[in-house]
C-alpha cells in the first residue's frame, strides 16, 4: 500500500528557473489547441474584413507559399461552402507576423517547401497540383505532428469554428443572455421527434 | 466585505479555496458564529466578467498553471499540461459545473463490501453511508435550490428539444431517462433569478440562477461579518507546531509577498490535485512524507470518472445549444449489476457543447482533422449527446506527486498528474458507447461519435475517508487522522466515485463537517 509513498518526496529543494506565464503559454501552444485561446494568441486580427486570396498572396512568405497555405487550410477543416475568405483571414495576420517575426517565417516557409518535397517525391509534382484531396491528405497526415502543421491547424479551429460570423452558418447561436436566453425562443422546438 | 482579521490572530478557521467545499464551509461556520480566512488562489470575479463564450471564459477562469499528465491514457497526449478542467478564482469549480445535483446511491458508499476485492483497484468502504448522509442531503438541496426534489418543490425545467430526442431514443430501447436534478433555479428562489435557457451553464451562468459559491455562500458569509476572502492568495504551505498541530498557513499575496496567516484549525479545500499537492508540499522533519500522510495514501487513489462523449448527427436539427446544459441523464445503468461485465453504474448525461468546444472535443489531438471532422462540425445544428459519467476505480497509482525538478510561478514544484484506466474503466466506457449508440440509432442517428475523455472536471479520491487510519487520509468527518485539527473539504476526501457528479455530496459532507468543527472548538476539542 506504501509503495508511492516515496515517489511523493521526489521534492528536489535545489532552485530551479521559474516558468514565466509567456514560457508556459508557448509551451501549450505547441503540444495541445485547448490553451490556444487560453491565452488569446489567435484573435482575428482582421475582424469581418474581406481579404482576397491576392491580398493574402502579397505577405511576406511569397506567392506560391501563401496559395500552399490556403489550398492546406482547406484540406485541413474543408467546408466546401465556406469561401476563401475565411481561411485567408486567419493565414493573413500569421503572414503579417511572418514579415517581423523570422521563427514564424522560417517555420511557414520550410513548412511549405516540405510540402512540396514530399509530394514531389511521392506524385512528381507539387503540393498545389496534386490533384486528389485524398493524395493531399496522405501527405498532411505525415506531417500532422510537426510544428508546422499544427500551428496552422490551431490557427484554424479557432479562426473557423470560433468565428461568430461564420457560427450561423454552422447553426450555433453564440451568446444569447442579452436577448434573455431561449426561454422564450424555441429552445423545446422540435418537429421531428 | 470590509472584514479585515490580523494575521496573527490564532482564532480563526483558515479555509483553503472557495468552492463547493471551501465556499460551504465559510458560510456554514459564519452562521455559526465561528470567524475564518478564506484564502483563494484566483481573483475574484463579477457578473458582468461572465460572458456566454467558451474559450473566453476558458481563458479568463480557468485553473491554467501548470501541471503534467502522465499515463498511457490518450488524455495525457492530448492535453499533456491539462488534466483537469477546474477553476481558479471566487466560487472555484461551482462557476463551471453544469448544475448536477444527483444523492450517491446506497450501495456507493460500500464498494469493498458490494463487490469484494476487485484485482488491480484499491476499493474501500466509506466510514458513512446514504442513512447517515441524507439529512445533509437535504439541507444541500435546500441550500443549493435544486430543481424536481421534494425537498425544494421547485419543478424541473422545461423540456428542451435535446431533452426530447434522447427522452425518445431511450423510451425505444427500454432505458430509463429523467430530467436532470439541477441547482439551477426554475423560479426566482433565494434571491437569484429564474433559469432563461442561456445555454452556456459552465461558462458561468450570466443571470446567477445556477448556485455557485462565487455568489451565493462567499457574500453570505462576508454577510455575518465573520468571514475574510483574501483572492489571488496561493498557498506556499500549512505549518504546525513540535506536537503536530497546524498552526498557521503561509501564502503568496496578490502581490506576491509570503505572509503567515496563524490559524486554530485549516481547513484544505483546494480540489483533488491542488489540496494533496499543498499536504506534499508541507513536508517537514516531523512529517517527511507531507503533512497528514502517515498512510502514504496523500495525493494516492486519483479519480475522475469513467468519462467519454458520444455524439450522434441527424437528419434534421436538434439545436442542443438551445438548452440548459445537461436538461436530463439516462439512468438505466446506473446501478452495480456486474453481468454487464463491468462493477459499478455509469449514467449518460445529455451535454451540449457549442460549437467552438465541439471543434476541439470532437476529435482532440493532432490528428483532429480533415473532411470527416469538417463534415460532422457542418452536421453540429443536427447533434445530440451524451457526456458519459460512470465510477472510477480508486487505483492507488493513479495519483498526485509532486515533479522533480520543475517549479510553478511560486517556486512550488508543479504536479504531476498519473491517470490512467482500471480495466473495469475501459470495459464501462465501451459498455456504454455501445449503449448510446443503440440509444441514437433508435431514433435514427445518422452518425455516431465516439468522443474520448475531456480534461476532467470532476476529480476526486486524492486524500480519503477511511474507518482505519492506515487506509486513508481523514475520518469520517474529513477531519485528519493524524492532525486533529487539519480537516480536508473537498471532493479529495471521497473514498469511491459513485456514478453521480460530485457537487452536492461535497456540499452535504461540507454542512456536516461544520457541525463537527463547530462542536469540537466548542468542546475544546481543536
Amino acid at each position: 500500500m506504501n509503495k508511492n509513498k516515496y515517489q511523493n518526496k521526489i521534492q528536489n529543494i535545489e532552485p530551479t528557473e521559474v516558468d514565466s506565464p509567456s514560457f508556459s503559454r508557448r509551451n501549450f501552444l505547441t503540444k495541445g489547441s485547448m490553451v490556444l485561446a487560453g491565452a488569446g494568441v489567435f484573435t482575428l486580427g482582421v475582424g469581418g474584413a474581406l481579404v482576397s486570396p491576392s491580398a493574402w498572396a502579397a505577405s511576406a512568405v511569397g506567392d506560391h507559399a501563401s496559395e500552399t497555405l490556403l489550398a492546406m487550410a482547406r484540406d485541413i477543416y474543408p467546408h466546401d461552402t465556406l469561401e476563401d475568405k475565411y481561411y485567408t483571414q486567419v493565414l493573413l495576420p500569421m503572414g503579417e507576423s511572418a514579415a517581423t517575426d523570422k521563427d514564424l517565417a522560417t517555420l511557414l516557409k520550410e513548412g511549405t517547401s516540405e510540402l512540396d518535397r514530399r509530394t514531389n517525391a511521392r506524385f512528381g509534382k507539387g503540393y498545389l497540383k496534386v490533384e486528389q484531396e485524398t493524395d493531399r491528405v496522405e501527405i498532411l497526415r505525415e506531417m500532422e505532428s510537426s510544428a508546422f502543421f499544427q500551428k496552422i491547424k490551431g490557427a484554424l479551429m479557432m479562426g473557423i469554428y470560433n468565428n461568430p460570423e461564420l457560427w450561423p452558418r454552422f447553426g450555433f447561436g453564440g451568446s444569447s443572455w442579452e436577448q434573455g436566453g431561449y426561454i422564450d425562443r424555441g429552445f423545446d422546438k422540435n418537429d421531428w421527434i | 466585505m470590509a472584514n479585515k482579521f490580523d494575521l496573527n490572530d490564532d482564532s480563526l478557521v483558515v479555509i483553503i479555496g472557495s468552492g463547493a467545499g471551501g465556499g460551504t464551509l465559510a458560510n456554514e461556520l459564519a452562521q455559526k458564529g465561528i470567524r475564518s480566512v478564506v484564502l483563494e488562489a484566483g481573483k475574484r470575479f463579477k457578473m458582468e466578467d461572465i460572458e456566454n463564450d467558451e474559450w473566453k471564459m476558458f481563458g479568463k477562469i480557468s485553473w491554467l498553471d501548470k501541471r503534467n499528465s502522465e499515463g498511457p491514457a490518450r488524455l495525457a497526449k492530448d492535453f499533456p499540461h491539462l488534466p483537469a478542467w477546474i477553476v481558479k478564482g471566487v466560487g472555484g469549480a461551482t462557476m463551471h459545473w453544469a448544475g448536477v445535483a444527483m444523492r450517491f446511491q446506497e450501495h456507493e458508499f460500500k464498494m469493498k463490501t458490494t463487490n469484494g476485492t476487485i484485482p488491480g483497484a484499491n476499493v474501500l468502504d466509506w466510514p458513512i453511508d446514504l442513512k447517515e448522509l441524507a439529512p445533509y442531503y437535504t439541507l444541500a438541496e435546500e441550500k443549493m435550490g435544486v430543481c424536481g426534489t421534494e425537498t425544494t418543490g421547485m419543478p424541473f425545467h422545461a423540456k428542451s428539444s435535446h431533452y426530447k430526442v434522447v427522452a425518445e431514443g431511450a423510451k425505444r430501447i427500454g432505458a430509463k431517462c429523467e430530467q436532470a436534478n439541477l441547482a439551477i433555479n426554475t423560479e426566482s428562489r433565494d434571491g437569484r433569478p429564474a433559469c432563461q435557457v442561456t445555454g452556456f451553464c459552465m461558462q458561468g451562468c450570466r443571470v446567477g440562477a445556477k448556485w455557485s459559491t462565487m455568489y451565493t455562500e462567499i457574500p453570505k458569509a462576508e454577510a455575518t461579518g465573520n468571514c475574510e476572502v483574501r483572492p489571488q492568495s496561493m498557498v506556499l504551505r500549512i505549518e504546525h507546531d513540535k506536537t503536530g498541530k497546524v498552526t498557521g498557513v503561509l501564502y503568496a499575496d496578490k502581490d506576491g509577498n509570503q505572509q503567515l496567516q496563524k490559524a486554530r484549525v485549516v481547513a484544505v479545500a483546494g480540489n483533488s490535485i491542488e489540496s494533496p499537492r499543498m499536504l506534499l508540499n508541507s513536508a517537514s522533519n516531523l512529517f517527511p512524507d507531507g503533512l497528514a500522510n502517515s498512510s502514504g495514501q496523500v495525493g494516492q487513489n486519483y479519480m475522475t470518472h469513467t468519462t467519454g462523449g458520444v455524439y450522434a448527427e441527424f437528419e434534421k436539427p436538434v439545436h442542443m445549444y438551445k438548452s440548459t446544459v445537461v436538461p436530463g441523464v439516462v439512468k438505466e445503468w446506473q446501478d452495480n449489476d456486474p453481468s454487464r461485465g463491468h462493477y459499478a453504474g455509469y449514467e449518460l448525461e445529455i451535454l451540449h457543447l457549442g460549437l467552438p468546444f465541439m471543434s476541439a472535443f470532437l476529435n482532440p489531438g493532432v490528428s483532429g482533422w480533415g473532411r470527416e471532422v469538417s463534415e460532422s462540425l457542418q452536421n453540429y445544428d443536427k447533434m445530440a449527446g451524451f457526456w458519459i459519467c460512470g465510477e472510477d476505480m480508486a487505483v492507488e497509482s493513479n495519483n498526485i506527486t509532486l515533479h522533480g525538478s520543475e517549479k510553478d510561478q511560486y517556486g512550488l514544484p508543479i504536479p504531476v498528474v498519473h491517470k490512467t484506466d482500471h480495466i473495469n474503466d475501459t470495459r464501462m466506457r465501451n459498455h456504454a458507447y455501445k449503449t448510446s449508440k443503440e440509444l441514437f440509432e433508435s431514433v435514427g442517428a445518422l452518425k455516431v461519435n465516439n468522443l474520448p475523455a475531456y480534461p476532467a472536471s470532476h476529480n476526486m479520491g486524492t486524500n480519503r475517508m477511511s474507518e482505519r487510519a492506515r487506509d486513508g487520509v481523514v475520518n469520517k468527518w474529513g477531519q485528519s487522522h493524524d492532525v486533529k485539527n487539519l480537516f480536508v473539504s473537498d471532493g479529495s476526501q471521497f473514498t469511491s466515485s459513485g456514478t453521480e457528479n460530485p457537487t452536492l455530496t461535497i456540499v452535504a459532507l461540507t454542512i456536516r463537517q461544520a457541525e463537527f468543527i463547530a462542536k469540537s472548538m466548542k468542546e475544546k476539542l481543536i
